[in-house]
């Protein structure tokens, strides 16, 4: 999503180099956090959705949820958790450092990063892509009808790239009109400075929500860009990957086997399903291969409910949700002709 | 006919010109037709302003609702102050546990307790009170606000400073009431007024002695819960960063600057170098390297605090940017001074302790308050690197589903709290040239 600068990837790659050697040789990363008793999980400034701050002071969000749901794999207690805010600038650094154990913020999962920078993309856990906003009364249906038109758009991140791209790829002679915050280049917007916005998918429902009248703009169908979003750790513990990646895993097997955090001690007390006793820990070895306890993944499902519910809370209809619908999107369950798909658990 | 009276003719009153409201107006603002014109225009943008601020922050502003949505419902022109008002904790205290934010405001009193006597022309002693908060309050306050376990030398640091404290506040009422200080006034209420020297001096030693075993098995006592640094933030957290480095700032710069005019190579070559690099580099970029590069140097798994890596990267900055405040106001000193110091046989550190500094750091207070209201500002650099001092937070607001989007107001809000601390700072600074200055004209 950000550019990543060549600060970034410069300071990473010294940081890799200057890691990579001791990595292997050094404690792993599991012995690590529970030896400290909490795991550090970094996450960003905060972003509608994927992290943020209530007014009481706690974090929640879809990104957040992955935290708590690794931290209860591990201790089976979500609150052993410290998450850190990191800026976009040094948030490869500080997870190849040794700041954060983990990295669960709005990283596009590129071969760049995932090759060069030391650190290891793991599992998925929502699919953005990059759109356009419009007043409904343009008439504008399609980004292929803007035309000569003033596009706002936040300075710095790829989003800027893909939109010049698009414009010359399809003609369109688009002017961009930057901006550091997107807020400003939202008030801009709504008093008619541009004719469209550009930005993530899903930020921009965000964004509309607060608008004061919602009904009035609309997301172009259009996607101009890849932006998958997954979780991170630093390259070299194997062991580590699979705890993260199996735990996001976890979240959306369970959705996709029906146990949720209301049901899920019902579940593995009753349950017929041979698939639900094995996540469960109720029966099999599941576990013995993360070095976890048999009740890891129950104890996940407790903490923080499956895929679909903690996409609900968020990023959907609930209370702090922004809104965006599931259905028929990239982040549906692969069984409703989405991408969430998790390998079986057994 | 005499002309010349034999007594004098009585005052006549200022013309009506003068004194009276219209003819200052009169003189002032309408007299001539251009600046009449200039008059009525600009009262003409005064007013359009003053009103426009005044529908849009108050007359339309929505001060009660549970979301932005209820505000728009409410008045889609209006300021929404209900986020602000919503999140008040989270930007005075940071994410610091909500019951356990009676320790800010204790912290913060215990402060302003500490200082108070400074106020007082009466009492004596104020180069002590000066130096015990800066030596024994931390202590105390860094440990009311971090709470957990204490070691053996906290627990001594903590006893001493209810000790300081205690003896500052009985020096404040002994002041106060008998013009005394503390020590003279002890010494007369034992009728020792007359004892030798030393016996009075062992009489204060035993005193004090026995308030620290006191205060020492008082405070065994005491325990509060361990918060994690991590959940500092909000004003509290830019005070911290702030006031360490107004603390330290100027003790740094004073021993940079000596350092710099030192006779000594070593030391002057170390001293210019130091000041130069940090001086030639962007704060930001301080900060960075201290939060990010800094760790790389460490071996793996050692991570330090990220709150003292910026509060020492904090001071060591601005250490630099005092020096040389400093070395101007040493500069502004005579020569004659010097030689004057050295004939009564002074020493380097008396000459400068006695001597030079005391009427060098009165001609500097403009501009070391000056950059102690820039390092004031500076701190909200510190968001950027991920900590939520008062800035972190005034822009997390727009990011909260209920309040997403609401930007503005965090942002006016911030700017009028800062205007009140700064503009205080300043006015003090004031306050402070005028009393040195009087002293100096008797």
């Amino acid at each position: 999503m950000k550019l990543s600068t060549h600060i970034t990837a410069l300071a990473a790659i010294t940081t890799a180099m200057a890691t990579g050697a001791t990595v292997a040789s050094a404690e792993s990363t599991l012995e690590i956090v529970k030896e400290r008793g909490h795991l550090r999980c970094q996450v960003g400034p905060p972003s509608p959705g994927y992290y943020n701050l209530d007014s009481d002071g706690n974090w929640y969000g879809l990104d957040v949820s992955v935290c708590q749901a690794v931290a209860a794999a591990i201790f089976g207690d979500q609150t052993k958790l410290e998450i850190q805010s990191v800026s976009s600038q040094a948030r490869f650094t500080a997870l190849a450092n040794g700041e954060s154990d983990l990295l669960s913020r709005t990283a596009t999962w590129t071969m760049t990063r995932d090759t060069q920078l030391g650190i290891d993309f793991l599992a998925t856990n929502f699919y953005d892509g990059q759109g356009f906003t419009v007043r409904k009364d343009s008439g504008i249906t399609s980004a292929m009808e803007l035309k000569g038109a003033k596009v706002c758009v936040t300075t710095g991140t790829t989003t800027e790239l893909n939109l010049t791209d698009f414009s010359r790829q399809n003609n369109l002679n688009i002017s961009n009109v930057t901006f550091e915050d997107y807020n400003v280049r939202d008030d801009t917007y709504l008093n008619g400075g541009c004719d469209a916005t550009t930005g993530d998918k899903s930020s921009m429902a965000g964004n509309i929500s607060a608008f004061p009248v919602p009904g009035d703009h609309i997301i172009l169908p259009d996607t101009l860009s890849k932006e998958p979003l997954a979780s991170a750790v630093r390259h070299g513990d194997n062991q580590w990957s699979d705890i993260v990646r199996w735990s996001v895993f976890a979240l959306i097997n369970a959705e996709e086997l029906g146990v949720t955090q209301a049901n899920v001690d019902d579940m593995r007390a009753n349950s017929k399903d041979p698939n639900v006793l094995r996540m469960l820990g109720a029966e099999g070895n599941l576990n013995e291969g993360l070095g976890l306890e048999s009740d890891w993944a129950y104890n996940i499902i407790k903490a923080v409910g499956n895929y679909g519910e903690i996409y609900e809370k968020y990023m959907g209809d609930g209370e702090l949700g922004i809104g965006i619908p599931r259905e028929g999107s990239l982040n549906a369950l692969w069984t409703n002709g989405g991408l969430m798909y998790s390998p079986p658990m057994r | 006919m005499a002309i010349i009276k034999a007594e004098k003719t009585p005052d006549r009153s200022a013309p009506l010109f003068e004194t009276s409201v219209i003819g200052w107006l009169h003189k002032n603002l309408f007299s001539s037709v251009f600046n009449t014109l200039l008059t009525i225009l600009m009262l003409y943008i005064v007013y359009l302003t003053v009103s426009g601020v005044f529908v849009w922050g108050f007359a339309d502003a929505t001060f009660v609702a549970e979301n932005r949505r209820e505000c728009y419902d409410n008045s889609l022109t209006g300021a929404c102050w209900a986020g602000v008002i919503h999140w008040l904790d989270n930007i005075f205290y940071g994410r610091y546990p909500r019951d356990q934010i009676w320790r800010i405001n204790y912290g913060a009193l215990l402060l302003v307790l500490w200082m108070a006597p400074l106020w007082m022309s009466r009492v004596k002693g104020k180069v002590l009170v000066g130096a015990t908060v800066v030596v024994f309050y931390p202590f105390i306050a860094g440990y009311l606000f971090s709470g957990g376990d204490k070691g053996f030398f906290m627990q001594l640091m903590i006893a001493s400073s209810i000790v300081a404290f205690a003896i500052n506040m009985a020096n404040m009422i002994a002041g106060l009431t008998k013009s005394l200080g503390l020590n003279a006034f002890i010494i007369q209420m034992l009728g020792q007024t007359n004892a030798p020297d030393k016996t009075q001096r062992n009489i204060l030693l035993l005193l004090t002695a026995l308030a620290f075993g006191a205060a020492y098995l008082w405070q065994m006592g005491w325990t509060v819960e361990g918060v994690s640094w991590t959940k500092w933030g909000g004003l509290f957290l830019t005070l911290v960063i702030s006031g360490i480095g107004i603390a330290s700032s100027l003790p740094g710069g004073i021993i940079l600057a000596l350092g710099r005019r030192s006779k000594l190579t070593v030391i002057r070559v170390l001293c210019v170098s130091f000041i130069e690099v940090f001086r030639s580099v962007p704060l930001i970029t301080v900060l960075f390297m201290a939060t990010t590069m800094f760790p790389l140097f460490m071996p793996e798994g050692f991570v330090l605090n990220k709150l003292v890596q910026v509060i020492i990267a904090v001071i060591l900055f601005n250490a630099c940017y005092m020096a040389e405040t400093v070395r101007a106001g040493l500069q502004a000193i005579p020569r004659g001074q010097y030689e004057g110091a050295h004939t009564i046989g002074l020493g380097y550190w008396k000459t400068m302790g006695l001597v030079i500094m005391p009427q060098a750091l009165k001609h500097m207070i403009p501009n070391i308050v000056g950059s102690f209201i820039g390092l004031l500002k500076d701190t909200t650099l510190v968001s950027i690197i991920g900590l939520f001092d008062i800035l972190g937070m005034l822009r997390s607001i727009s990011k909260d589903v209920p309040w997403i989007g609401l930007h503005k107001e965090p942002l006016i809000f911030g700017a009028i709290l800062f205007f009140i601390l700064c503009f205080s700072m300043s006015k003090y600074s004031r306050h402070l040239e005028v009393k040195l200055s009087a002293g100096k004209q008797h």
